[in-house]
């Protein structure tokens, strides 16, 4: 059977930044009030001083609601698939995810403690939150990592079992949390759902350079991520030093997840699907995987959160519920499909 | 100043967080040489490998690369200098063949870099070397098990190592693969490569190593050429099995073969049969005899023959000389002995030379009962036509002349009563 190479990864690379680039002029344009394409550009074009004429409404829709928010969606989908795909790789298990795995949780956990702790300083909140975020992430990853170690090996089934057991585990002290701290969790409680009506520039500035950090990194070392497909031994042998680049993966995953639930909340099922369908067409190398990974993930969060917004207006739903029916559905077909653990 | 050599173990103990699994081992193998680890299963061959990549502890001594301790090596420079083809992989995913023989480069890629022109023609190097090459657009987890292991061996040659280590690397693999792949590991240690390599299989491991090290009880004996290391009694103390250890006719290697339980050839009749036999034209006659409870006796009979192994396994009583050797006066007296005091005696159709003239002459002399097998002469006559008067003598003298072994197996049962009809595969 011949490999699907290089060539069909990057004509799926071009299409799935094509198909983002259509999706946000989409996104920015659908809405309560409709924007036409054509206005949505011109509106970005003026927003980046590239044109002139006449503002207005219009262009404050585009440019301060909702174009913030399609660049969150993309930004947030991007690093639930990058975290997803380092998940998947550093777990050689095809079900890891940061939503399976507990690490969501964990960042859910550390940002409603740092709500709870900032109530009367908000103004601290935009740089604390990430970084809650980012400790409560390594902190589930940790502990999922440990308690799925049997003599020195992560036992696959058991990763899945802790990381259920973690996240439950972690969802029920943030909910204990946010009714001892009721006042200040009003705004909390949707987050929790997964959600981007928050959405500001504010949030992009946040989470863009977490995104870079764990994008230029995880491409750098895509290479060596291939290697710890074939395991740890062989790895080794090969000349990896899979302890460290492991631990360094799980940084970065770490990293990512805490950048999208700190300003989305608990999106699930991203980062498990959007891996597996680019990995069917581009194959298994991460060169190519990893940024087509970030495309799809952009792509389906842009469309997620377009349907979240849309399908009920005015009333939005939380995305998290939208990305949930579709990727529950997936999951079991994985399962049913024979993807295991190993 | 001498180079180092390639690998070095002195005096090293190996394990794991719960102790050593071999003590004291001290080997030492040089550029172009193959040596192979033998021993029962979990006497710890794997283990001594793994811990020249680090995957076991070094829990004393020192294991040496090229004059440097394991320990103070990188993971990149360790895997400039040593590769490992392990007992099988777990084929990853769906790389093409030729990627995942680029990921034996590795150790000579920059950190964040990729391959070069001149890392692609490595691996095309190592894939035309292992015949891998027409699979490079495959898929790894299409090929076929022999196809994947000589992948591994393909990525194993791009890291141009110095040592390669191989753990059982043919072990499940079909007969042609197994040699292609040895063949191919022989060539490239006499190129200069210096191999460690774990058999399970002992002719393999005689036919391919230059020398050979028992692993056994927790220790790692001397290293030496496979005849003085696969001798009948280390067999027998390392895998409790009686062995005849014979050569084998085209390679001219060491040969290992398990014999019969010993309650299977203890004699269960009086009567004994007297076999002139040779270059392994009597083992049909001495392991049918005998398992028919027969005792059984033999002449003089070269170390090395086929028939002594054989005599040796079914325990004929049997006069050993030194190979190529000819029987002194009181190897003959012991002969004629044999022969005189046998209750009937059996001329096999081997060909007669000097080695073994002096067990037909003591036949014939002996008398009747006397069965000759081939018929009217000997099969062929390597002395000066002694054979052939004394075949003759013997006819006129009422021997018997059946045509092959059945023949004279029922002549032998007509004879002594009974039944010699033993199944011969």
């Amino acid at each position: 059977m011949p490999v699907r190479g290089p060539r069909s990864a990057v004509t799926l690379t071009v299409a799935l930044g094509a198909a983002l680039a259509v999706a946000v002029v989409a996104g920015v344009a659908l809405g309560a009030v409709y924007v036409p394409p054509a206005d949505v550009v011109a509106a970005l074009g003026r927003s980046l001083g590239a044109g002139s004429g006449p503002g207005g409404l219009a262009d404050a829709l585009v440019v301060d609601i909702r174009l913030p928010r399609v660049l969150l969606a993309a930004l947030v989908g991007a690093c639930l698939a990058v975290a997803g795909a380092l998940y998947q790789a550093v777990f050689r298990n095809p079900l890891a995810d940061p939503y399976i795995l507990g690490v969501s949780s964990g960042a859910g956990l550390g940002v409603v403690v740092v709500i709870a702790l900032t109530a009367g300083a908000t103004a601290l909140r935009p740089g604390v939150v990430p970084l809650g975020a980012f400790l409560g992430a390594v902190g589930a990853v940790a502990l999922v990592v440990r308690l799925a170690t049997r003599r020195g090996r992560v036992d696959g089934v058991s990763l899945l079992l802790a990381g259920v057991a973690v996240s439950y585990t972690l969802a029920a002290v943030t909910s204990f949390i946010m009714v001892l701290a009721r006042e200040s969790m009003a705004s909390v409680v949707f987050w929790m759902m997964g959600g981007l009506e928050g959405a500001s520039w504010e949030y992009v500035v946040a989470v863009a350079p977490m995104l870079a950090i764990g994008a230029t990194v995880s491409l750098l070392v895509s290479r060596q991520l291939n290697l710890v497909l074939l395991g740890d031994e062989r790895a080794s042998e090969l000349g990896l030093p899979v302890e460290r680049l492991k631990t360094l993966l799980l940084a970065l995953a770490s990293l990512v997840t805490a950048a999208a639930v700190s300003v989305s909340g608990l999106v699930g099922f991203v980062g498990l699907m959007t891996p597996h369908a680019v990995r069917l067409v581009a194959g298994p190398d991460h060169r190519r995987l990893l940024p087509a990974s970030m495309l799809a993930g952009a792509l389906t969060m842009v469309l997620a959160d377009l349907v979240a917004r849309t399908v009920l207006a005015p009333v939005e739903i939380p995305v998290g519920i939208v990305t949930a029916v579709l990727g529950g559905p997936f999951f079991v077909w994985l399962l049913v499909r024979g993807e295991r653990p190993r | 100043m001498s180079e180092a050599s390639p690998l070095r173990f002195a005096g090293v103990d190996v394990g794991y967080d719960d102790g050593p699994v071999v003590r004291g081992a001290d080997l030492l193998v040089g550029a172009g040489r193959v040596v192979g680890l033998v021993g029962p299963n979990g006497a710890g061959k794997s283990t001594l490998l793994r811990a020249v990549t680090g995957a076991a502890g070094i829990l004393a001594g020192d294991v040496e690369l090229c004059g440097d301790p394991v320990g103070s090596l990188t993971e990149r420079q360790r895997a400039r200098l040593v590769a490992v083809v392990p007992q099988s992989t777990a084929a990853p995913f769906a790389f093409p063949s030729f990627d995942f023989v680029e990921m034996g480069r590795h150790a000579h890629l920059p950190p964040l870099g990729g391959p070069g022109e001149r890392d692609r023609r490595v691996v095309e190097y190592a894939m035309r070397r292992t015949d891998t090459w027409r699979l490079a657009a495959e898929r790894v987890d299409t090929l076929s098990g022999g196809d994947l292991q000589r992948l591994v061996l393909a990525q194993a040659l791009a890291q141009e190592p110095r040592v390669l280590l191989l753990d059982e690397p043919v072990s499940h693999l079909d007969l042609n693969h197994r040699l292609q792949i040895l063949d191919l590991v022989r060539e490239l240690a006499d190129a200069g490569l210096a191999v460690l390599a774990v058999f399970h299989d002992l002719d393999l491991a005689a036919r391919y190593s230059d020398e050979l090290a028992v692993v056994h009880e927790g220790a790692l004996g001397p290293a030496g050429p496979p005849r003085a290391v696969l001798t009948a009694r280390n067999v027998s103390e390392v895998f409790g099995v009686r062995a005849v250890i014979g050569t084998d006719p085209v390679t001219g290697s060491a040969t290992v073969t398990p014999v019969l339980r010993d309650e299977a050839v203890a004699p269960t009749r009086d009567q004994e049969v007297f076999v002139v036999g040779g270059a392994g034209h009597g083992a049909r006659l001495l392991r049918s005899l005998a398992l028919a409870g027969f005792r059984v006796s033999c002449g003089a009979l070269e170390l090395g023959d086929t028939d002594q192994a054989v005599a040796q396994a079914v325990r004929a009583r049997h006069v050993t000389l030194p190979a190529f050797g000819s029987p002194d006066p009181a190897a003959l007296s012991q002969t004629e002995t044999l022969a005189a005091s046998a209750d009937i005696r059996v001329v096999s159709a081997t060909p007669f030379g000097r080695g073994n003239i002096a067990n037909l002459r003591a036949a014939v002399r002996a008398g009747d009962p006397l069965v000759l097998v081939g018929g009217m002469g000997p099969r062929r006559d390597f002395g000066d036509g002694e054979a052939t008067a004394l075949w003759r003598e013997a006819l006129d003298a009422g021997a018997v002349a059946v045509d092959d072994d059945d023949g004279a197996l029922a002549e032998v049962a007509r004879v002594l009563g009974g039944s010699a009809d033993v199944p011969y595969r």
